[in-house]
């Protein structure tokens, strides 16, 4: 007997169950119903709210009017902090007028030597401050992952409320689930030595949201 | 090989002896125990600003791991059919062995020589690091933790954090002789750059590894996706980047929808660290798509019994549900008075001290159902309301059901009985048993060594009876 078939053996004996049919229908239906556990209550302002988690994550926030003002305040930061003015970009938000920002950005996934990621997100959750990144062609995964810094873009628009309502919008939008879903929230992180928290573990060191429209 | 031949849980009294006895580990586990405790606290609290409450949550996330069990065959096929839809291929793996065949069989077809690991709990129920260099195909543990246990050659003593049981010192040993350097004073200052030391080594064996290895949070059934919660970033790392991904998880490991799994995801990480989310969760389906630049071309999973289908319909079936948070062995003194590698085998503290002697055979861990307080705060705090003291009990009976209790502790309780049953012989031995352990005792009226049980009072002095037994003081009364 193969392994799967001695496996599913011992697991239909230990449920103990007939009727593998009505219980599948029940299963499906179960799905399709999409029932939500218990829902935070979020009072006030998606996009406060959103900032204010995002930041005691250790993320750094800035808001601007209009997208236009996305490549100076982005210049802008990287020159305050001393941070490289290159890197890559997902094709995403290739389109904004970077260089005349002085910024030199290559729509590309990243590589190991990129010291600077820029990306936009799919949508972004107020509960916790998370940003939501789909993979694509367009949306190499490593470019929010492989670099120090990411710099991400979050329309004011795109903040929902939880996890599942910003499942809601990607089943609505794209119907199925992308190779990956990456929800990040903020620098990557570690307490393995002496339970010392320590940010930059792998992923980056310093993640900086841009909020447009707020 | 069976889990049972790879298990220390036998020798849980002495190993346990000699972890009380070691000052550093002693140091380590001082010092970790209140943040754990205080930050679980903290983000539990944080639900009330949201309008959440433990209780509820608690109870929802248990009904969807309920849900799953009740009805897995039915579960484990929806996920297979709709894993295999997105591309990934199934397959099984009976026990530890297994796995190990399977992962090696995987590499070979795709010419790998190096895999990265993010953590796995059943890679480690596997022994599969020994199995894959045994192969020829280096295994990299990339979760800081594990890969500093695995330069010290040992196995996680936490299932969240693997080193809690090394000092700096330690770690700065290890990193100095695998990086070839000389080792330097270290201060909790220095943890930044040590961190980025093994950030730059491990970056390279993630560039060039070609499987990535990772378990996996949760399977969800409705979409054939793998869910991976992770702070540093390794998970993301391991499956973005080499060309073949392996998922090795326990067959229990379901959730129906991406709903459910949003719900857990309240409660895993404030149960594991206090955070109200981890800095990475990743929901990874199928292999890399047409057009993409990254991500795995081959994905495979391997679904794991290793003794689970066994549990369904047992009296222990609840243990199931645990989602490997770590909160019950963060709760618990017996834990942090002896650490993880004293329960001998890859899952310590009380969930250990259930599932060891279920994985691995009753009669291969006696003690471990015995090693609780009975003080039930692992209980209070597990997120899917797993009774570990009732199911250690139920161990506890199945031990003396099965004759396996020492015969001295059997033969006593025997004695007790009898003589329970005879109540002026009773008193009589009570006047003389009272007397004895005051003869024992020394001047503060403690006994040093018990004569009948000398291990009983290796840790711990016994204090002598004072004065009249319970039934001279009874029988006092009445007269009075
Ligand atoms: S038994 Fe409960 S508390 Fe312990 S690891 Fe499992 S889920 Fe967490």
């Amino acid at each position: 007997m193969t392994a799967r078939d001695e496996i599913l053996g011992r697991v239909r004996a230990g449920v103990g169950k007939e009727d593998f049919a009505a219980r599948r229908a029940a299963a499906e239906a179960y799905m399709a119903a999409r029932r939500r556990g218990p829902q935070p209550v979020i009072g006030g302002e998606l996009a406060t709210r959103f900032r204010a988690k995002a930041e005691s994550l250790s993320s750094t926030v800035e808001a601007v009017a209009e997208a236009g003002e996305v490549p100076a305040a982005v210049a802008r930061h990287l020159q305050q902090h001393g941070l490289p003015s290159s890197g890559v970009v997902t094709s995403d938000v290739a389109a904004f007028d970077w260089a005349s920002s002085g910024l030199q950005l290559s729509p590309r996934p990243a590589v190991d030597s990129d010291l600077l990621g820029i990306s936009g997100c799919f949508c972004a959750v107020a509960e916790t401050g998370t940003l939501m990144l789909l993979s694509g062609p367009e949306t190499p995964a490593s470019v929010s992952l492989l670099p120090e810094t990411h710099i991400a873009l979050v329309e004011v628009s795109r903040i929902v409320a939880t996890m599942e309502d910003a499942f809601a919008l990607l089943r609505s939008e794209r119907g199925s689930l992308p190779r990956a879903v990456n929800f990040i929230s903020g620098p990557s992180r570690t307490g393995d030595i002496e339970q010392t928290i320590v940010l930059g573990a792998h992923g980056p060191c310093r993640v900086h949201l841009i909020l447009i429209g707020a | 090989m069976r889990a049972a031949e790879h298990s220390q849980a036998m020798h849980f009294q002495a190993r346990a002896g000699e972890k009380v006895r070691n000052p550093v580990l002693q140091r380590a586990l001082q010092k970790a125990k209140p943040l754990f405790v205080g930050k679980r606290a903290k983000g539990i609290a944080a639900l009330a600003e949201d309008g959440l409450a433990f209780e509820p949550l608690r109870a929802a996330c248990e009904e969807i791991r309920n849900r799953v069990l009740a009805d897995l065959d039915v579960w484990l096929a929806i996920f297979e059919e709709r894993a295999k839809a997105t591309g990934a291929e199934v397959l099984w793996a009976r026990d530890g062995d297994e796995i190990c065949d399977l992962v090696i069989d995987v590499a070979r077809r795709h010419g790998v020589t190096k895999a990265a690991k993010s953590k796995s709990m059943l890679s480690e129920e596997a022994h599969l690091n020994e199995a894959l260099a045994a192969a020829g195909i280096r295994p990299v543990e990339t979760d800081l933790g594990e890969y500093i246990v695995q330069l010290a050659g040992e196995t996680p003593s936490h299932i969240i954090a693997p080193a809690v049981h090394k000092t700096i010192d330690e770690v700065e040993a290890l990193f100095a002789q695998e990086h070839g350097r000389p080792p330097e004073p270290r201060t909790s200052a220095d943890i930044p750059a040590m961190t980025r030391e093994a950030r730059q080594v491990l970056r390279q064996h993630f560039l060039s590894a070609e499987m990535g290895i990772t378990g996996a949070n949760f399977l969800i059934a409705e979409t054939g996706t793998a869910s991976l919660v992770t702070n540093e970033g390794n998970g993301r790392m391991v499956t973005t980047l080499p060309k073949v991904h392996v998922v090795i998880t326990g067959i229990e490991k379901i959730v129906p929808t991406l709903e459910d799994f949003a719900t857990l995801m309240r409660l895993l990480p404030r149960s594991a660290t206090g955070q109200t989310i981890s800095n990475y969760v990743s929901l990874l389906t199928g292999t890399k798509r047409p057009g993409e630049y990254d991500g795995p071309e081959k994905t495979v999973f391997i679904l794991v019994d290793n003794g689970r289908a066994a549990l369904l319909g047992s009296a222990y079936q609840d243990m199931l549900r645990c989602i490997r948070c770590g909160a019950c062995m963060n709760h618990c003194p017996v834990y942090f008075s002896l650490g993880g590698h004293a329960y001998g085998w890859v899952y310590p503290g009380p969930m250990g001290s259930v599932l060891t002697p279920l994985y691995t055979g009753i009669e291969n861990a006696l003690d471990l159902p015995h090693a609780s307080t009975g003080c039930n705060q692992c209980g209070s705090v597990c997120p899917v309301r797993i009774p570990l003291p009732k199911l250690m009990h139920r161990l506890r009976e199945e031990q003396v059901e099965r004759g396996l209790r020492p015969w001295s502790e059997s033969f006593g309780l025997k004695a007790w009985a009898w003589l329970a049953g005879k109540p002026k012989l009773y008193r009589w031995f009570a006047r003389r048993a009272s007397r004895y352990l005051n003869w024992l005792a020394d001047d503060s009226g403690r006994i040093r060594v018990f004569g009948l049980a000398p291990g009983w009072t290796a840790g711990r002095d016994l204090a002598a009876p004072q004065g009249k037994t319970f039934h001279e003081l009874y029988a006092a009364r009445k007269r009075a």
